[in-house]
């Protein structure tokens, strides 16, 4: 236990400064609560899947900052494909605009890997690339969503063996996340596969020789970036009911919460709880920026500040665990 | 609900110790906008903070101002409704992204007022400007002034905005009434000053002849490219910012045009949430502010633009800064930019 509890330090602690941060918005808004969770994880989801598909480029030793563009294409493809059709093609918009996210990721891989340029650069350029297609699909926000895909995020979970004292405390947007989630991160950490991309991410050469073939690895790896931004992309239509083509603050804050979450920007090391906690954490904190009705022009500069404290006071914690 | 909203509300100015002496000023406004560091939306801001103070009926003001999308203003707004606000005035991200928010907010007894832009939610309020009509009329006099023939630059806003969409619509209505007036470029602004003076500068040192500029209110930059690349002036459509309308009475050579888009709509939005909570119902639930166009081809238009300019303001500001009938605040205290209590 002990041991496990040490191995995940940065998690637990993550998991603590949700806590008292939730304790701390019931103390300022006593009527906090389902409604407040509710919102709270629906805000969410969007940073939660931009932040995932940040997380396993970053491992791979990558970084893409197109992310917030191909949620854009994403999501414009989903509400064209959605408006005015029926509610069951919505079953087959779905993977339809999962396997377009894949798509997207796998180019951005392929060219980092054929050309040899950075992936900072690749990256930088296919944002805009992505933008345009996203304008191109929609000129200006519109397209529709089915009603049963808004419906997947909006009120707490039914489950006839539980009580309602119980379910009314678990979004269904929560469910929606943690499933779509493990669906393809539990797979990819239990296989050769997931082993590769934390090994090339670490070090390439040292996994070239270890038989890992690194250029597949790291196309692969894009490609589950571009799914979950493809996730994130269906998560913005049903939470809007349409389609915008100007992507949204997604890119930055998803590298923030890969650092926050423990992720090294130089790849190899990490896991997708700690960013998706704190995904949570940087919400919660906006809103009670907003219950306390703080300045909005220093809003920004209380959430930077509190990001860098935390990931220096992780960075001081680990220093000191290494000299001990 | 609206009460144990009301008591959440005082609960957490107390926590803050912001309680607030003056009994009459009881009600506590929600702000949402989704685009910071813009002059026409600060102004948007400031004409809110003025009229919620010049009312002398709002305790505090709660905003949520930064740059984000829909599913960001979502989040605000169920920050706000969870902060127990009595009214929200929103500038909608776009006209139908945000309803299921703003729903939330109206079945918890919430007034809602969208400004500048239409929502199309039944429950709420909208004072919204023009924004097809602000294209339309001031294409139609540019087309006018070069007698109906030539090729104009087409300085846009932000691809794949609602309002960007909305003035296209204006501006391609104008283009079908005059056949024989052509694009020479189309360039989205992004409303960014510092983008539209770079990209009509790239026009201009191509050296390929246009014959008038209309602009999506980035405008008083486009007269200084001319100016300070000793260009013949064609003549420019703008927006009724304080900068532009200044060039346009003293620059010379430059015939031109201001088209009203009031950022003070905001004060105005706040103004109808007031007396919502009053309990005053307006006789129609979306109210369209039209744009009026000051001209300085006559002498008509140039007394308008005479009385109208205000070398006082930031030259982003539009002049516009109340709007009769409906803000109650001072000049003075538009310029302030202080809400109740700061």
């Amino acid at each position: 236990m002990l041991r496990f509890l040490r191995k995940h330090y940065w998690t637990f602690g993550l998991l603590l400064i949700l806590m008292s941060l939730l304790v701390f918005t019931r103390v300022i808004q006593p009527n906090f609560g389902t409604f407040g969770l509710e919102a709270l994880t629906r805000a969410a989801l969007p940073f939660a899947f931009a932040t995932a598909a940040q997380v396993i480029v970053v491992i791979a030793g990558g970084i893409d900052l197109s992310i917030a563009s191909m949620m854009a294409v994403t999501s414009v493809t989903a509400a064209v494909l959605m408006d005015g059709a029926s509610e069951q093609f919505a079953f087959v918009v779905i993977p339809i605009v999962l396997l377009v996210g894949a798509t997207l990721g796998a180019i951005n891989g392929v060219l980092i890997v054929i050309t040899r340029v950075p992936d900072i650069v690749v990256t930088l350029a296919m944002l805009f690339v992505w933008e345009g297609v996203a304008l191109m699909i929609l000129n200006a926000p519109g397209g529709g969503s089915a009603q049963w895909v808004q419906g997947l995020l909006i009120g707490p979970i039914l489950l006839e063996f539980l009580p309602e004292a119980v379910t009314q405390w678990v979004p269904k947007a929560f469910i929606v996340l943690v499933v779509s989630l493990c669906v393809v991160w539990i797979p990819l950490r239990r296989s050769n596969f997931g082993l590769s991309v934390y090994a090339i991410g670490s070090s390439d050469m040292a996994a070239f020789r270890s038989g890992v073939n690194v250029n597949r690895t790291k196309i692969a790896a894009y490609a589950i970036g571009g799914l979950f931004a493809a996730m994130g992309g269906l998560v913005l239509t049903a939470s809007t009911g349409i389609g915008a083509p100007i992507p949204g603050p997604y890119l930055l804050a998803s590298v923030a919460a890969v650092v926050l979450g423990g992720v090294i920007l130089g790849g190899g090391i990490g896991g997708l709880l700690g960013p998706i906690i704190a995904v949570l954490i940087l919400r919660l904190i906006r809103t009670d920026l907003t219950l306390l009705s703080v300045d909005p022009n220093i809003t920004t500069i209380v959430e930077g500040t509190i990001m860098v404290i935390v990931v220096m006071a992780g960075g001081f914690m680990a220093s000191r665990r290494k000299t001990k | 609900m609206k009460k144990t909203l009301l008591k959440g509300a005082l609960l957490g100015a107390m926590t803050l110790g912001f309680m607030s002496t003056a009994m009459a000023a009881d009600y506590t406004i929600g702000i949402s906008n989704t685009v910071q560091g813009n002059g026409w939306r600060e102004e948007m801001v400031c004409a809110m903070k003025a009229e919620a103070l010049a009312s002398g009926k709002v305790k505090s003001l709660n905003i949520a101002h930064r740059n984000t999308d829909a599913a960001g203003q979502i989040e605000d707004i169920n920050n706000l409704i969870q902060a127990g606000v009595d009214a929200i005035v929103v500038n909608p991200s776009n006209p139908d992204g945000i309803k299921s928010a703003l729903k939330a907010a109206t079945d918890k007894g919430i007034v809602v007022v969208a400004v500048d832009q239409m929502v199309n939610e039944e429950s709420a309020y909208v004072l919204s400007n023009n924004q097809e009509q602000y294209a339309y009329l001031g294409a139609k006099w540019l087309f006018e002034q070069i007698d109906g023939k030539g090729s104009v630059v087409y300085m846009r806003g932000a691809a794949g905005a609602s309002a960007d969409d909305d003035r296209d619509k204006g501006f391609k209505k104008a283009m079908a009434e005059f056949p024989d007036v052509s694009i020479a470029l189309e360039v989205f602004t992004g409303w960014q000053q510092d983008q539209g003076k770079q990209q009509i500068l790239d026009y201009i040192s191509t050296g390929i002849p246009f014959d008038g500029v209309w602009t999506s209110g980035i405008d008083n930059v486009i007269v200084d490219a001319f100016v300070e690349s000793d260009t013949p002036l064609v003549p420019i459509v703008g927006a009724d910012n304080a900068g532009f309308v200044g060039q346009l009475n003293s620059v010379e050579g430059l015939t031109g045009a201001a088209v009203t888009n009031p950022g003070s709509v905001g004060g105005a939005g706040v103004a109808l949430a007031i007396r919502l909570l009053d309990g005053e119902k307006p006789a129609d639930r979306v109210v369209l502010v039209d744009p009026e166009l000051w001209e300085n081809a006559t002498d008509a238009g140039k007394a308008n633009l005479q009385s109208a300019a205000d070398p006082s303001l930031d030259p982003e500001w539009p002049v516009s800064i109340m709007i009769p009938n409906w803000t109650n605040y001072t000049k003075e205290q538009i310029i302030a930019c202080k809400g109740p209590g700061e």
